[in-house]
């Protein structure tokens, strides 16, 4: 294979990688004046990155000697991770100028991260696996702690990069245990090995890679950094961090578990039915004493993870669809709800994040209070939402293959999740007013990103599922 | 036999050292058991025939990180001695940790009796160490086949330098910038005169 | 395996007879010291000699943050160098296909450095 195919292959990456870097001297040569024209290049470059994958990027196959795959999985993937992350860039300016700490550095980190995040879906090396997350990491750790000035942000980037590092540390030694014992890095040379018979070396590296791999969706009982990084970081950053990185790990444990340890497959069910379930119920349980927004929105994350795992369990195309489907209705919830939270401005423009502070929301902002309303009963699951679709896809998944006992505590568990999402809605809607108000919606982009991520989750999104459920499956089955 | 008693010998001192690492009390001395550490890691690098690996790990471990781990540790304004008074607080959840980390190793390394470790099925990568030196085998596949993660790399080196910026640099008023322009532009008439003074005048600067 | 260690022998038997001699330089003075009876500690000669002066405060001082950013670029600069050592030897065997790998790689890290320099991270004063 020539190095011409494989470039043609890696197209959005190269996009990326060149655009950031050419960004990055605008950065230093125009200033953080031209942060807005940088975030402005920086969308456009993630469009071009995402038009490319219509090309050989988007299905042309192996490239780099076995080091990247360019299939619909990884097409679909990229897609979701550019669209988050162009989110992340559009919402940043709005947020950082009124604390006066817009730099235009933040558009090319998230770039890069993009970059090593669309390396992660495309892995099918460990090797590449590793740098992708690294370079996704490295970039989220700096994002993390963006606001020099802020303690909290300062704290989240620190604890993000600590605990960060040691799941990388475990990813490796998980890393060189599955190369030691199966005599080849590709996922293939894995896949051979433990077809031959799952001995335990391979059983410990596989251990340790999906520990590693847990931690970076946040997944019980690696979470514990989740609702400390995703209170103190910037808002914009908690959305990125909620959505891109949250699908390119998801895609990247997909990957793993079925093209690497497909034959190892009732080893790792064990874990992922356990990650799932201590996921699930902890996200649920532990959100319901929650007094701040953001940290709220952390267990949110976390047990929406749980929920996507489910789909995993199974091991069939039909299950790894389903985990797309989730990811994508996840983050146009995930991301309406944080671009709401992102409205919580006092009358000073001082960011709110108290839950206490939405009392009566419907009475003096009705229009954000339905806007709240609409994400949380969507992240709920309770029908006629487009949140209940990707929660039912999963659980058929698991009755299509027999496991229906896991199916109802997974349902049970969801209506314990439902609970705090519903003290919200009852919050904003029956509580008398509190004595904050929020200043009035400033900008129309936001207005707009909000409205379309109500639109998509409201009963109109199940419009989208002939195309959806098409476009997951494809993507899905390329994986078998 | 020499090579037994090397390895004996640095494979002690590094666990020796590192247990210096976490026990000594002042943290400069730490850092001085760290390097001490990093270099018998070196001697058993050397010893298994990978003597790049050696190398790097004294040109960028002990040249670099330690470098950095000494200034980070002068950097910091703290009290060692009430940072340690948690110690025992700690202490059941800290070896609970521990234990576990001991099982896993312990488990880890009793695997390796179970299973064959497959390194024969990389021969077709690896040349014989004998015929091409270890550098120069990893230099024909890192820049080749392994490009695209060569590239990567660069890539969270930029990453790193870019962050660094960000998070610690700032803008400092009165900063004597150096203007390379102005420099070049600069003749030598600019900066001197030649004058000649009477004797017991002086010179009107 | 074996002849690559072997060929470290002498540098294992450098820092052998070079940690014994240092051993031998420090031990010795002090057992010779100690036999003769010239061993007589005292206050003043136990104490730190500052110019002259008597020490007044602990020698460990803090460092300005700048020093950070300055070892951290060191280290990837160190890093990228050391990239460097396995491409130059095996240069005639991966061809041109290496030399614009390496070339790519210098310049991901010659435009960063070109960011770093303009930022004003290499400036002191």
């Amino acid at each position: 294979m020539g190095y011409t195919a494989s470039f043609a292959l890696s197209l959005p990456e190269i996009i990326l990688s060149f655009g950031a870097i050419a960004l990055m001297l605008a950065a230093a040569w125009a200033g953080d004046k031209a942060s807005k024209a940088i975030s402005v290049i920086a969308v456009a470059l993630l469009a071009g990155a995402a038009a490319s994958l219509l090309g050989p990027s988007g299905s042309g196959g192996v490239g780099y000697d076995g080091l990247y795959v360019a299939d619909g999985f990884s097409a679909f993937s990229k897609l979701l991770i550019y669209v988050s992350a162009a989110i992340a860039i559009i919402i940043a300016p709005g947020f950082f100028d009124r604390e006066g700490e817009m730099r235009a550095e933040f558009p090319v980190l998230i770039l890069l991260s993009a970059v090593g995040m669309g390396m992660m879906v495309s892995a099918i090396d460990l090797l590449s696996l590793y740098v992708g997350l690294e370079l996704q990491s490295l970039a989220a750790y700096v994002l993390a702690s963006f606001l020099r000035r802020d303690g909290r942000s300062a704290e989240a980037g620190l604890k993000y990069f600590v605990l960060g590092a040691l799941a990388s540390g475990i990813l490796l030694y998980g890393i060189s245990l599955l190369y030691g014992f199966s005599g080849g890095t590709s996922f293939h040379a894995v896949a051979v090995a433990m077809h031959a018979g799952v001995g335990t070396g391979l059983l410990f590296g596989l251990v340790f890679v999906l520990a590693g791999l847990a931690f970076k969706i946040a997944a019980v009982p690696f979470h514990m950094w989740t609702p400390d990084v995703y209170e103190g970081s910037p808002t914009p950053v908690t959305a990125f961090f909620a959505s891109a990185p949250k699908v390119a790990a998801m895609g990247l444990l997909v990957r793993v578990a079925i093209e690497a340890m497909g034959p190892a497959g009732d080893e790792w069910r064990q874990i992922m039915i356990f990650c799932a379930l201590a996921s699930t119920i902890l996200g649920a349980v532990a959100a319901i004493g929650q007094t701040n927004i953001k940290r709220l929105m952390a267990y949110s994350s976390i047990n929406n993870v749980g929920f996507a795992l489910f789909g995993l369990v199974p091991g069939t195309a039909y299950g790894a669809s389903g985990v797309l489907t989730y990811m994508t209705v996840y983050i146009a919830m995930t991301l309406g709800s944080l671009l709401c939270i992102l409205q919580m401005r006092d009358a000073e423009g001082n960011p709110v994040e108290t839950i206490a502070s939405l009392s009566g929301l419907s009475r003096t902002r009705p229009g954000l209070a339905a806007a709240f309303a609409v994400f949380m009963f969507s992240l709920a699951g309770i029908p006629p939402l487009f949140g209940f679709w990707p929660k039912f896809m999963v659980f058929d998944a698991l009755v299509d293959v027999g496991m229906w006992p896991l199916a109802m505590i997974g349902i049970a568990t969801s209506v314990i999740g439902a609970f705090y999402y519903l003290k919200i809605v009852k919050t904003i809607y029956f509580d008398e007013p509190s004595d904050v108000r929020f200043v009035p919606l400033r900008s129309t982009t936001e207005g707009v990103l909000i409205l379309i991520a109500a639109l998509f989750v409201s009963p109109l999104g199940y419009f989208t599922v002939p195309l959806l459920g098409k476009a997951t499956l494809d993507a899905a089955t390329a994986l078998f | 036999m020499i090579q037994t008693i090397a390895f004996y010998l640095f494979a002690i001192m590094v666990v020796l050292s590192a247990g210096l690492v976490i026990t000594a009390r002042n943290p400069v001395h730490s850092v001085l058991w760290l390097i001490l550490a990093f270099f018998n890691a070196a001697g058993l690098m050397l010893l298994v025939g990978a003597e790049f690996i050696a190398m790097l790990l004294v040109i960028v471990y002990v040249g670099a990180v330690a470098v950095l781990f000494l200034f980070v540790v002068m950097m910091l304004d703290i009290d060692f001695s009430e940072l340690r008074g948690g110690f025992v607080r700690y202490l059941p959840f800290g070896v609970a940790v521990a234990l576990v980390l001991l099982c896993e190793i312990v488990i880890a390394g009793g695997a390796w009796e179970a299973g064959p470790v497959e390194l024969a099925g990389r021969t077709a990568l690896a040349p014989d160490p004998a015929a091409i030196p270890n550098i120069q085998a990893l230099g024909t596949l890192l820049y080749t086949r392994y490009l695209f993660v060569f590239e990567g790399a660069g890539l969270v080196l930029l990453v790193a330098m870019i962050g660094a910026i960000v998070l610690t640099h700032r803008a400092r008023g009165g900063v004597r910038q150096q203007n390379v322009r102005r420099q070049n532009i600069r003749r030598p008439q600019d900066a001197t005169r030649n004058t000649n003074p009477p004797v017991g005048q002086g010179v009107e600067l | 395996m074996a002849s690559v260690a072997a060929q470290y022998l002498p540098i294992l038997l450098f820092l052998g007879v070079a940690l014994l001699l240092s051993t031998a330089f420090v031990v010795l003075p002090i057992a010779v010291a100690r036999l003769t009876g010239a061993h007589k500690p005292s206050t003043d000669k136990l104490s730190e000699y500052e110019c002259g002066f008597p020490a007044f405060e602990d020698s460990r001082m803090q460092f300005d943050v700048r020093f950070y950013l300055v070892a951290i670029l060191f280290i990837i600069f160190d890093l990228e160098a050391a990239f460097l050592y396995p491409w130059a030897v095996s240069l005639r065997e991966i061809g041109w296909t290496g030399w614009l790998a390496m070339m790519g790689f210098l310049a991901e890290l010659l435009l960063g450095f070109a960011y770093a320099w303009k930022k004003g991270a290499l400036e002191w004063e």
